[in-house]
């Protein structure tokens, strides 16, 4: 019995939304451990109420006046989350899992209603995709739900790396900071941005993860990504990009520190026809939050008279057996 | 340092001279000796363990003494008292995963080391601290270890097994002296088949030799296994090569990778 298992959590329906943003696996899907009911998997979405924001705040790039670490750097340290859904679906991230075969997971409503893409650029909100890449999506889509092929299979269902953006539309996670190094611990993997001005790895390495190297500008961490692997996919729809990859990332903050942006630029002539953008909005938690499980997946020490808030080791693979199989309940 | 100066036969003068020297020098050698080495050292005073550290030890192909094998370099053994005290049917237990090691190590499927097996893991590790915690981040796995150092107990509560064990650390002087409790029965100590069960506590003490090398000793105690607690200890080394860092290592994903991403 590990600890995802002994965590019960009460999910708190919303009442505005009768659509489903963060749809469930497909039943031939292995989940990862979720907590004692996952509440992104919830009707009407659950999750705090903030994993359906509609539309968020551009922050601009520009000074930092806030508080700062011991080497400079703006202490942007603590438990954060998107806003917006999860990976079920790139380009309508609240319309969820492209051809549900569930009606209740579809998506109902106009499309205008619904959180933009999340692709800021182009301003069609599609990723612009070369010919055979595109077929591939379609291709992706159309097996999603019954996965016959290993291919098929959306790989954070097999406990892999969430990579590079899908991180952080996934789960919550923690910033932590050090001199040189910028360290995101993930729901799955983790991602340590070097900021010493040393060169990227080989060009041959190509990581789940990635090869991050970074430096601060005022209120903007960039962060020049490359030995991506291409293989953990943007979601659900099917969407990704090749172990080609270039990435420009830039995590704007906001001044109060309680926000920031996520805005990259993703170049890869062999899949696409120009490089695109995606902005995924970001937003702290605090410890006067309660943790939800999902947004939030922290938990309180209560060793002093100030409760603490930590979070847990983050374990997935070694908790599951075989895609495709369903394990049984109980304890050991 | 005693020298006996009847025996030389330098002048007087030169003599006293030279006691005088000689005198300077043990106490400037007592002095830097009651202070330790110079080491690198956080804000807050505390010794700063930030970096990259790996053992050159064989500890992980198998902790007792041992000589070469086909799958294993031989080594020393890490263990004071050579022996690892098992309780006789552990014993058992043991030399049936040391038999079937080659199969059911669970480093094999890219499980998580755990503890005290990440430190002494033959792939390098970062550590990165702050006041409040110590981060290890091991290049084997994708499991990140932390050590709280902020003053807080083991968590209460359910009953908690977790993959890493929990970590809480303080400073007794200049050794961070970490407990770690609260660990599930899945992972090994070594190639070798010594393994643990869910009552395992471990008591780490990290400790500078110099700037550039650690000394981990390890207390580990469980009564399921084990008669008695036991110690190991490793050498740490610092990587000092330029540019070094770690590199991911996922053993998990290789049988399938290949499907991922499509290709024209």
């Amino acid at each position: 019995m590990n600890q995802h298992a002994s965590t019960r959590y009460r999910l708190r329906p919303l009442a505005v939304f009768s659509l489903l943003a963060l749809a469930a696996l497909p039943a031939a899907a292995q989940q990862p451990p979720a907590t004692g009911g996952d509440p992104s998997q919830a009707p009407n979405g659950a999750g705090g109420g903030i994993a359906r924001e509609k539309s968020f705040p551009q922050i601009a790039a520009g000074k930092w006046s806030g508080p700062r670490l011991a080497d400079g750097q703006p202490d942007v340290q603590g438990h954060w989350s998107n806003t917006i859904s999860n990976h079920s679906n790139f380009t309508d991230p609240q319309g969820g899992i492209v051809n549900d075969p569930n009606p209740r997971m579809r998506a109902t409503g106009p499309r205008a209603e619904r959180a933009p893409s999340r692709i800021s650029d182009p301003p069609d909100g599609l990723v612009p995709f070369q010919p055979w890449a595109a077929e591939k999506v379609k291709d992706f889509q159309a097996n999603f739900n019954n996965p016959t092929k290993p291919e098929y299979i959306e790989p954070l269902a097999r406990c892999a790396p969430a990579g590079v953006p899908k991180s952080f539309y996934w789960h919550g996670y923690e910033i932590r900071q050090y001199p040189g190094y910028v360290l995101i611990l993930f729901n799955s993997g983790y991602r340590l941005i070097h900021l010493d001005g040393k060169p990227h790895l080989a060009e041959n390495i190509k990581l789940w993860n990635a090869d991050s190297r970074g430096h601060w500008e005022g209120n903007t961490l960039v962060v020049d990504v490359t030995n991506n692997n291409g293989k953990a996919l943007f979601g659900r729809s099917g969407e990704f990009a090749s172990e080609n990859a270039h990435i420009e990332e830039r995590y704007i903050f906001s001044p109060d520190n309680k926000r920031y942006n996520y805005v990259a630029t993703i170049t890869d002539p062999a899949v696409y026809t120009r490089p695109f953008t995606v902005t995924i909005p970001a937003r702290r938690w605090t410890d006067d939050e309660k943790p939800n499980g999902w947004h939030y997946e922290t938990e309180v020490n209560t060793t002093g008279k100030k409760p603490i808030v930590e979070r847990y080791e983050r374990i997935c693979f070694e908790n599951n057996i075989g895609f495709g199989q369903v394990a049984s309940g109980g304890k050991k | 340092m005693k020298f006996d100066l009847k025996q030389t036969s330098l002048p007087s003068s030169t003599a006293t001279a030279v006691a005088a020297g000689l005198l300077a020098l043990s106490l400037a050698t007592a002095a830097a000796a009651a202070a330790g080495p110079k080491v690198p050292r956080s804000a807050d005073g505390k010794p700063d363990f930030s970096g990259i550290w790996q053992t050159t030890s064989a500890a992980d192909y198998d902790l007792e003494p041992h000589s070469a094998r086909k799958d294993a370099p031989p080594g020393p053994g890490v263990v004071e008292g050579n022996a690892i005290p098992y309780l006789p049917k552990a014993l058992a237990q043991k030399q049936k995963n040391f038999e079937t090691r080659e199969t059911a190590d669970p480093r094999l499927k890219g499980w998580s080391l755990s503890v005290p097996r990440q430190v002494y893991y033959p792939e390098p590790f970062q550590i990165l601290q702050r006041p409040r915690d110590v981060t290890i981040v091991s290049q084997f796995g994708y499991s990140v270890r932390t050590i709280h150092t902020n003053g807080t107990n083991h968590p209460t509560g359910d009953t908690h097994e977790f993959w890493l064990g929990d970590s809480r650390g303080h400073w007794e002087g200049d050794t961070l002296v970490v407990d770690v409790t609260d660990f599930n029965d899945e992972t090994w100590l070594d190639r070798a088949g010594n393994y643990h069960s869910d009552a395992l506590h471990v008591v780490e003490r990290w400790q500078f030799l110099d700037a550039n090398t650690i000394e981990y000793k390890a207390t580990v105690e469980d009564p399921k296994v084990f008669s008695r607690p036991w110690n190991l200890d490793v050498i740490l080394y610092r990587h000092r090569e330029k540019n070094f860092q770690l590199i991911e290592d996922y053993r998990y994903t290789v049988d399938w990778e290949p499907y991922y991403p499509p290709k024209p």
